[in-house]
């Protein structure tokens, strides 16, 4: 046999033993359950976070001001590692909360943080001339935000916050710290099952790179959408 | 129909209005010229408190206007504003721009407000825009549009500020031709203007502002023939 075919025949056999054998695909597949589940309940309480701080943080009052500021700070100041076992060792500790919605929760919380930069930055963008046309027509505050300035802000922030959103799905890559089989922690049970690291490595780097890539072509038609009132 | 009295106001240590006291009755077109950071726009602005007053007193309708009760949100509704920089919604189709107030304030049905849309338009010659976006159009177009928002809401009173200042020279003359109309129909109007020619032709009164107070005030014949104040005379030579 040449050393072409000795090298795609050992490919088959680690190929089968890490994915096929035992019916260890299986892992991967329920892994990748794992992390669509949290990284999509994480971003939806992150946006929801990320608003209220946003809403903090361009109060007039102080009080809200100051919540915003230290929320912002602590969490960015920490690594997401650190703020998910805290948050699953020690703040739901004694809460009977399935895991996935515990991890969910932490990684919430942190996206929440820079989500609320984003959606700050992207209220200050919208010209103060709309939010006075809006109050000139007798629209209230809450009106004006909701109607005029935040779908205008959407729009230029929808990259920003597409980005959060990837950064987040890999983030969620350490749940396995709180014991969650994610793709991650699917692919190195792999590794160590079948003492082979190249494989289950790079097909756990595939998965999610695919993964992403769905997700990326999929936001970017939502934005043709958003941009369809720019056309001149 | 609006009463101002010893009106103030101060941005932090400057003072640029120094004590107006100024009554606008109805179908009164009044225009109001004066050079720049004399306090005219300021002036408009604080009509309808989008600017906060300082000291003074504004009455709309014999109501006060600028104190905690009351309700600014129902007081705007009657008063129309056109600014310098058109401030369209770019996300909203022409139509849209001009139903959302008057359906979100349930001043109209959504068929009454398309209806009231497509009138408004047609007034403005723009019918054929109705689905296109702001961008699609040019300055003058856009104001023309502005125009026809404020109008949705059947305001008493009409604000314009600077309406022509940041458009083209030769679309100044389409917004100015629908800004008479409007006049002509009479409606109540107070616009600041740099517009001299339009002034004379259609102010009932002019209003000329310098140094935060009313220096001096009249039909456009008074004022711009035969002027009395020094400051007055000094602008009218350099503008004329």
């Amino acid at each position: 046999m040449t050393g072409m075919q000795l090298w795609y025949a050992d490919f088959c056999d680690t190929f089968y033993r890490c994915f096929i054998k035992e019916d260890r695909y299986k892992l991967l597949v329920s892994g990748v359950g794992v992390t669509i589940k949290v990284s999509l309940l994480a971003v939806i309480i992150g946006i929801f976070i990320g608003m209220l701080i946003a809403m903090c943080n361009l109060s007039k009052r102080k009080l809200p001001r100051a919540f915003g500021g230290i929320y912002t700070d602590v969490i960015r100041g920490t690594p997401s590692v650190t703020q998910l076992m805290i948050i699953y060792f020690v703040i739901f500790a004694t809460v009977n909360l399935d895991k996935w919605i515990i991890a969910a929760i932490a990684f919430g919380v942190n996206s929440g943080a820079y989500v609320s930069e984003i959606i700050r930055g992207g209220i200050l963008s919208v010209d103060h001339g709309q939010t006075e046309a809006g109050r000139s027509l007798g629209l209230n505050a809450f009106q004006t935000m909701t109607r005029i300035v935040i779908p205008q802000a959407v729009k230029n922030i929808f990259p920003a916050l597409c980005n959060e959103f990837i950064v987040l799905i890999k983030e969620t890559a350490i749940v396995g710290y709180v014991g969650l089989m994610d793709i991650q922690k699917a692919g190195d049970f792999i590794k160590s099952a079948t003492f082979k690291a190249f494989m289950p490595l790079i097909g756990t780097g595939v998965i999610y790179y695919v993964l992403i890539k769905i997700l990326t072509l999929a936001l970017r038609q939502i934005e043709k959408h958003l941009r369809k009132s720019d056309v001149r | 129909m609006i009463k101002v009295k010893n009106l103030h106001k101060k941005f932090n240590d400057l003072v640029v209005l120094n004590g107006i006291d100024e009554h606008i009755t109805q179908g009164e077109v009044v225009v109001i010229i004066g050079p720049s950071g004399s306090g005219k726009s300021t002036f408009l602005r604080c009509l309808n408190l989008l600017e906060d007053v300082t000291e003074g007193e504004i009455y709309v309708d014999d109501e006060l206007i600028n104190t905690p009760k009351a309700n600014i949100n129902v007081i705007r509704q009657k008063m129309g504003m056109v600014f310098q920089q058109f401030n369209l919604f770019p996300h909203l189709t022409i139509m849209n721009n001009i139903t959302l107030a008057p359906v979100l304030l349930k001043k109209m049905t959504k068929e009454e407000a398309l209806r009231k849309g497509q009138e408004l338009l047609a007034r403005v010659n723009l019918a054929e825009k109705a689905d296109a976006y702001p961008a699609q159009l040019s300055g003058g177009q856009k104001q023309r549009v502005a125009i026809a928002r404020a109008l949705a809401m059947n305001p008493e009173i009409m604000l314009f500020d600077e309406p022509t200042s940041a458009l083209d020279p030769e679309m100044v003359g389409e917004v100015l031709d629908v800004m008479k109309d409007l006049a002509k129909s009479g409606m109540t109007m107070v616009i600041v203007t740099h517009e001299m020619g339009f002034a004379r032709e259609v102010a009932s009164r002019v209003l000329f502002i310098d140094q935060g107070v009313v220096m001096e005030s009249g039909t456009p014949e008074e004022v711009f023939n035969h002027p009395q104040n020094e400051r007055t005379k000094l602008f009218l030579s350099k503008v004329l």
